[in-house]
């Protein structure tokens, strides 16, 4: 019995290091923590950045297991909506796809000036798909 | 008298067909005054149609030139060893259905990806249960979570991108400008290496 409990804890600590190994890596990949600092300029709170993203992480993995509920508010879920639509809106500009497609579309058909205009067209694309996402398409499907 | 001059290259000229590029066109230089003049006036080449949108100019052609006119001077050379002409010509009006069709393609496809990458991680699940653990209620369709979740997706890669709020933050270039540049060096080296055919040789091709 003991030595079934010791094997599945080990088994379980084993699986979080693991996959908490390869989220900070994809984050690191990404670079969203470095381009935060960049434009806030808070390089020296780069170990509370750290702390903030180990904690979130901790604690997602902890909700998503036991469903603790809270009876706030509910708009509190705009803030948090907000908040969670931009990180991943973030990653979504970070994926190099995005930045590889763009230099050389611009340069091929000539668009170098108007690179903007092509950037917004794939964040309100972004916007648009999420909104017909969640507002029409998950009624009909 | 000291006899020596310093050349450096430059990255990059523009130039139109029937230009002829001096070396002070080509290159910057330090050195003598009087000397430095007669050197920049020196023609090196001569733009001609057959040349398309790119040539290279090495060194070694630079320093032919200024040695068959100076053949006592001193010539010494700083940084890279190519320039690059790029040769423009009158653009072409950009087509507005072209720009439209580019933009409308980015703008559907990004629509796509994205809702095909909510379901691929199964984000309407999350979203709801998401919902739950802070209101304490099941609700199917959070929108109050999810609408304001759309609208933070596009200002995530604004603030990322940079480009709205230069000013005010900071003048840091922007990933995507850094993403442009290493595109233009690339491409830069390439053409260096390629068009240049000093650069490479076959012995058996005689």
């Amino acid at each position: 019995m003991i030595v079934s409990i010791l094997f599945v804890m080990f088994v379980g600590l084993g699986g979080g290091l693991t996959v908490g190994a390869g989220f900070v890596a994809f984050l690191t990949v990404m670079g969203i923590v470095p381009r935060l600092m960049q434009l806030t300029k808070t390089m020296r709170f780069v170990q509370a950045y750290e702390g903030a993203v180990i904690s979130g992480a901790v604690f997602g993995g902890w909700e998503t297991l036991n469903m603790n509920h809270f009876f706030l508010s509910e708009w509190l879920a705009v803030p948090v909506g907000l908040l969670a639509g931009m990180f991943v809106g973030m990653l979504a500009a970070a994926l190099t796809e995005v930045l590889n497609v763009l230099p050389i579309l611009a340069k091929r058909i000539g668009f170098g000036s108007k690179i903007i205009i092509l950037l917004m067209a794939i964040v309100f694309g972004k916007i648009a798909g999420s909104l017909f996402h969640w507002l029409y398409f998950i009624h009909h499907s | 008298m000291e006899r020596r001059i310093f050349l450096r290259l430059r990255h990059r000229v523009k130039a139109h067909t029937g230009d002829i590029i001096t070396i002070g066109d080509a290159a910057q230089i330090a050195g003598q005054q009087k000397l430095k003049k007669k050197l920049s006036a020196l023609p090196l080449y001569k733009v001609t149609k057959k040349d398309k949108n790119i040539v290279v100019l090495d060194i070694i052609k630079v320093l032919k030139t200024i040695h068959t006119a100076f053949p006592a001077l001193d010539v010494q050379t700083v940084g890279g060893a190519e320039t690059i002409v790029e040769i423009h010509y009158q653009k072409k009006q950009l087509s507005a259905v072209l720009f439209v069709g580019v933009w409308l393609l980015l703008f559907i496809g990004s629509c796509l990806a994205i809702m095909n990458f909510h379901e691929d991680v199964s984000m309407r699940e999350v979203h709801i249960a998401l919902y739950e653990i802070i209101t304490g209620e099941r609700n199917e369709y959070p929108y109050l979570l999810q609408i304001p979740y759309s609208i933070g997706l596009g200002l995530g890669m604004i603030v990322f991108f940079n480009h709205i709020f230069k000013k005010r933050l900071n003048e840091e270039p922007s990933p995507l400008e850094v993403e442009m540049f290493n595109y233009q060096l690339d491409l830069d080296h390439y053409v260096a290496m390629h068009e240049n055919e000093e650069t490479m040789k076959d012995l058996h091709d005689r």
